[in-house]
């Protein structure tokens, strides 16, 4: 009994401490130092976030760089596909451009009428929000983490919190900034909640993401009128991100009430960044 | 000259397992997502050649390789690290008690490893306030042990080729 216990502690030693052959550090040591990295990540001082943000950089500049090949093919594949349906694509396109010019003269009549309207009630328009282009470095998700890299860093006045808009349409936040580049967390994340508004009803709610395509909204009141087809925009309530900015729009499920994003988030290359008010 | 060939192809074999371990690790491709299939192979890398030919993986490139995972991943820097590196002295423990190594046994063995390495990512991410998707999280070891068998058999085949 002993003796086994004594051999059980030999292979726990050999297995710990010792370094083994061309191993340069013990299993034991650097178990220690990743407790150590860990704990440190947790304090937020300068001379750490500098540490932080050329690692992050680094790393992200290498990862654009071994996932090229990858990347290149992928792009050619899509060129070489896309060429094949051309001519199915044109005759969507053309119908397309006709649907738009007719409802563009009506949208034209809207504007016109709400200018008219605005300076009825001596309203101002309200001030243009100053964006940021990015584009998309790396867009592997993580199994935990829903989120993209982009380009853009504390070199383009990017803060934490910053909204993140494809077009138009909202699909995240700023959560970690270095110097060259960001980490945007997607809506569809599980750790993202937003406060956001519910129009026509004018209903307030949580939009909450579950690490898939469909998101749903959290404490609506008990007597809501939502339904099917519904627009969700940001509330700008908790006076981070603008009021207005279009999320999605509304689709019941049974009890459930989802959201159906605005923007396809597996197709995004280019976003905006809302860095704040146009002086 | 054919010996200097014959050392060069050795050298450049034998680094295949870290070669794949930093291709993995920066192209973001450590948790590979079919569908509703989801596979760790990080963590099957990580436990084969720790347990067949530690020198060709060290320590020190599993702690590396853990780093750049957690910084391409969003996550809390040290948890890639650590858990890669409890899979490693599992690995390594495995290594020392077991005399005759073949695929049963490895596989067998690789089910607590999984467990252990999965409760550990799970407990540091629980106290880092992440919200975890538990039913992703036990897919994920449940694939990664279902086709450990696959991955066991294709590095194999590298290792037969380095020897």
């Amino acid at each position: 009994m002993e003796a086994g216990r004594e051999d059980f502690g030999i292979a726990i030693r050999s297995a710990f401490l010792k370094k083994g052959t061309k191993q340069r550090f013990s299993l034991f040591a650097l178990l220690i130092l990743s407790v150590f990295l860990m704990f440190i990540e947790k304090i937020e001082t300068k001379p750490l976030n500098v540490l932080r943000s050329i690692i992050k950089d680094g790393i992200y500049q290498s990862s654009v760089i071994v996932s090229s090949p990858a990347k290149g093919y992928k792009s050619l594949h899509n060129k070489i596909i896309n060429h094949f349906f051309l001519y199915e694509k044109n005759k969507k396109l053309k119908k397309e451009v006709n649907e738009l010019k007719n409802k563009k003269y009506k949208s034209d009549f809207l504007v016109l009428e709400n200018t008219q309207l605005r300076k009825l009630i001596d309203e101002n328009d309200s001030p243009l929000a100053d964006l940021v282009n990015a584009r998309v470095m790396i867009d592997k998700k993580s199994p935990y983490l829903n989120s993209f890299i982009i380009n853009a860093g504390s070199n383009k006045k990017i803060k934490n919190g910053m909204a993140v808009t494809h077009g138009k349409n909202f699909i995240g936040r700023i959560v970690d900034v270095n110097f060259f580049t960001s980490r945007v967390l997607l809506v569809s994340d599980l750790n993202s909640k937003i406060s956001v508004l519910v129009e026509p009803s004018g209903a307030q709610a949580i939009l909450s993401g579950h690490n898939d395509k469909e998101l749903t909204l959290d404490f609506l009141p008990k007597d809501h009128q939502v339904k099917n087809g519904d627009k969700i925009y940001t509330s700008g309530k908790e006076g981070i991100f603008s009021p207005g900015i279009p999320i999605g729009e509304v689709k019941m499920k049974l009890k459930k009430v989802n959201v159906l994003l605005f923007s396809d988030l597996k197709q995004v290359t280019f976003i905006n960044i809302d860095v704040g008010i146009k002086k | 000259m054919s010996t200097f060939f014959r050392n060069i192809n050795f050298r450049i074999l034998n680094l295949a397992p870290l070669v794949l371990l930093f291709l993995i690790t920066l192209t973001g491709n450590a948790v590979i997502n079919i569908s509703f299939i989801s596979i760790n192979i990080l963590y099957v890398l990580v436990y084969f050649w720790t347990l067949k030919l530690p020198e060709s993986l060290g320590n020190g490139y599993i702690f590396l390789g853990g780093i750049i995972t957690d910084v391409i991943f969003g996550l809390p820097i040290g948890t890639n690290p650590f858990t890669l590196l409890i899979i490693a002295s599992v690995a390594s423990y495995v290594r020392n008690v077991t005399v005759r190594i073949t695929l049963i046994n490895d596989w067998i063995s690789f089910l607590p490893t999984l467990i252990i390495a999965n409760f550990v990512y799970f407990i540091i991410l629980y106290l880092s306030d992440y919200q975890i998707d538990y039913i992703y999280l036990l897919k994920n070891s449940i694939f990664t042990f279902i086709f450990y068998p696959i991955l066991w058999i294709f590095f194999s085949i590298t290792l037969r080729l380095i020897k």
